[in-house]
């Protein structure tokens, strides 16, 4: 019955590390869930070891157990409801859709997918959205795991200055920086163009901040012993740091892709053109075309499918996340 | 842990050594720091003072002082969009603080099942909420379920998109159904918190299952309660994605956000220090809210 949630993985340890060592810092930004010492569990909510240990009468009755079921079962059943039925309305065929005869699974065809996919625009959709995702992905990790490094490790002029400049530019609101951030775009001549759709979403403080919090819990006598044994700085970089931090780069990959993926309001100023549109985009374009509603959701399905296969696949980094660090999804 | 690492460093502070390492530090900062400069630092900057000027992109700026907030004051959109803003955020910071409440109190031991219930109220955390606007426009037509569903239990039947006092309450729905697992999540987390030992003493003594939770699981939450009020207030004041696909501010403007104003003047009428001025406005409001949570729930202890 106790599963193995509390379990922990060889690769886990370093950040089991990190997660002890830093509180402070988080603490004094008022954001007190981050990097809790005690959040070590996988999922982050302790569940597992603790239930050999709740004294009987805190478990709950008999009464307590079906009551606590029917409330979560119906809670679940609406939160998947719209999932449910994005994915049957997008199988029906076109025309009329009442409720509830419209939601039982009869009478079922791909014609909307065919249309979607044979559409010119959704696959040009789908590619401009795993560019802007992937090239996001591997270059904020790549960018924060510098920068993390050095800020957690070297010491250089400026560092706390750089440091701090970085933090207090979580507090300022996106809608804030986003008309400056697109004048200078407009002016590079990057509107409607990869580059300037990828490039400022590159500027991610908050991967800085995490990449130096969990390299700063990593032991220096690693880095020393590799540059007795007279490894190149470059070679420290990829030969040990990078193994390292494969955890936090789980966690930091997942979130930045579906922070990419999802994105909404930049790619749509930036993307003018029909071809430059990401799937949130296009899609948002198809709804207000009168496009039939099974084709739309469609489109929807298509563009959900890739986040619930990374939910799938990261969730644990995902919850983990979430409950050490309070990113946000 | 950290003050022994320091050593070694000292005793080699000035010298070759220490001059390489600054370097490589710097060299391993700089991209992304050029990046964060350009367009984060860079634009925070210029957000603020762009706010005071007249610029349309075809011409350079033009200096006007407080010009654009005396018009914003004066800016009858502007009341009615903060109006909705606050009320959608008046019902979603709430109901989704209660729910993400009750579901990590539901789930918050171990049980077959558990780790299941987490995963699906998570998902739509991770659900882009255009797409997923996309079927809640159908779930809220008129021959949609939740229609039918309020025609059973006596409610406004009819699509409460298309009408001006129910809009905001359906965009609200929808809010708290994209967030109230993220909640859950960070509530989880800080329950962990709750020391055992006072639990046990409680249940002890005859506290009830409310006694238990007012007394004792409340006050340990405190921190975390007051991280989410002002993750959720920022969220709800910048709602636009589900407004964009789903009303586009309609009908009559009812459901017209403040980053709904903000986009239309940027980018649809080009009036960038004006929009400026209501990211600002913004961003202040944000400020003031936070602070008050801060007092209100930092006070009772």
């Amino acid at each position: 019955m106790s599963l193995d949630t509390h379990g922990t993985h060889g690769t886990d340890e370093a950040r089991e590390v990190a997660v002890m060592e830093s509180p402070s810092v988080v603490a004094a930004k008022g954001e007190p869930r981050r990097f809790r010492p005690g959040s070590r569990r996988r999922d982050g909510s302790g569940a597992g070891r603790e239930q050999d240990t709740v004294p009987y009468a805190l478990r709950g009755t008999r009464r307590g157990k079906v009551l606590r079921g029917v409330l979560l079962g119906v809670v679940a059943l609406a939160t998947i409801f719209p999932f449910y039925a994005m994915v049957v309305l997008s199988l029906k065929p076109s025309g009329a859709v009442e409720f509830p005869g419209s939601l039982l699974p009869w009478n079922l065809t791909t014609s909307a997918y065919s249309d979607v996919l044979g559409s010119q625009d959704v696959p040009q959709w789908l590619i401009n959205t795993l560019i802007y995702s992937i090239v996001g992905v591997l270059g904020t990790l790549l960018l924060s795991a510098l920068a993390g490094y050095a800020f957690a490790k070297k010491r250089f002029p400026g560092r706390e200055a750089m440091f701090w400049s970085f933090l207090s530019m979580v507090m300022v609101p996106y809608h804030v920086t986003m008309i400056p951030t697109f004048v200078l775009i407009a002016k590079m001549n990057g509107v409607d163009t990869y580059w300037g759709l990828i490039l400022p979403s590159l500027a991610n403080a908050q991967a800085v901040f995490l990449m130096r919090q969990f390299i700063q819990g990593l032991p220096d006598e690693l880095f020393e012993a590799a540059k007795i044994d007279g490894a190149s700085e470059f070679q420290i970089f990829v030969r040990i740091v990078l193994p390292l931090i494969k955890p936090i780069m789980a966690t930091l990959g997942t979130f930045v892709f579906l922070w990419h993926w999802n994105d909404f309001l930049w790619p749509l100023i930036v993307g003018q053109s029909t071809d430059m549109r990401t799937l949130t985009v296009g899609i948002a374009s198809l709804q207000q075309q009168n496009v039939p509603l099974n084709v739309v959701l469609a489109g929807s399905v298509v563009a959900f499918v890739p986040i619930f296969m990374a939910y799938l696949v990261g969730q644990r980094y995902v919850t983990e996340g979430v409950a050490a660090t309070g990113i946000k999804g | 842990m950290a003050a022994v690492a320091e050593q070694p460093r000292r005793l080699r502070r000035r010298g070759p050594h220490a001059r390489r390492e600054a370097r490589i530090g710097l060299l391993f900062v700089l991209p992304a720091f050029v990046l964060f400069v350009l367009f984060r630092f860079g634009p925070s900057i210029a957000g603020v003072l762009l706010g005071f000027t007249d610029y349309s992109l075809m011409d350079s700026p033009t200096f006007t002082g407080l010009d654009n907030f005396t018009r914003l004051w004066d800016d009858p959109v502007f009341w009615s969009s903060l109006k909705v803003t606050v009320l959608y955020t008046v019902i979603t910071v709430p109901g989704t603080i209660v729910a993400a409440m009750g579901l990590a109190l539901l789930t918050r031991r171990a049980f077959r099942g558990s780790k299941l219930f987490r995963s699906i109220f998570f998902l739509p955390v991770v659900t882009s909420l255009v797409l997923a606007s996309t079927v809640f426009i159908w779930i809220f037509s008129t021959d949609g379920p939740w229609s039918t569903v309020m025609g059973w239990v006596g409610g406004h039947t009819g699509s409460w998109l298309a009408d001006d006092v129910f809009v905001v309450p359906a965009l609200a729905i929808v809010g708290i159904w994209s967030r109230f697992g993220y909640g859950m999540l960070i509530l989880l987390a800080s329950l962990q918190n709750v020391p055992r030992e006072l639990e046990e003493a409680a249940l002890t003594d005859g506290a009830g299952p409310w006694q238990r939770f007012r007394h004792i699981i409340l006050p340990s939450l405190k921190p975390a309660l007051f991280f989410l009020a002002v993750i959720e207030t920022t969220a709800s004041f910048q709602v636009f994605d589900a407004v964009y696909v789903m009303t586009g501010g309609g009908p009559a403007n009812a459901s017209y956000t403040l980053v709904f104003q903000l986009y239309d003047a940027g980018f649809k009428y080009f009036d960038l220090g004006y929009a400026s001025a209501i990211g600002l406005a913004l961003f202040v409001l944000t400020l003031i809210v936070a602070v008050i949570q801060r007092l209100v729930i930092g006070k009772e202890k």
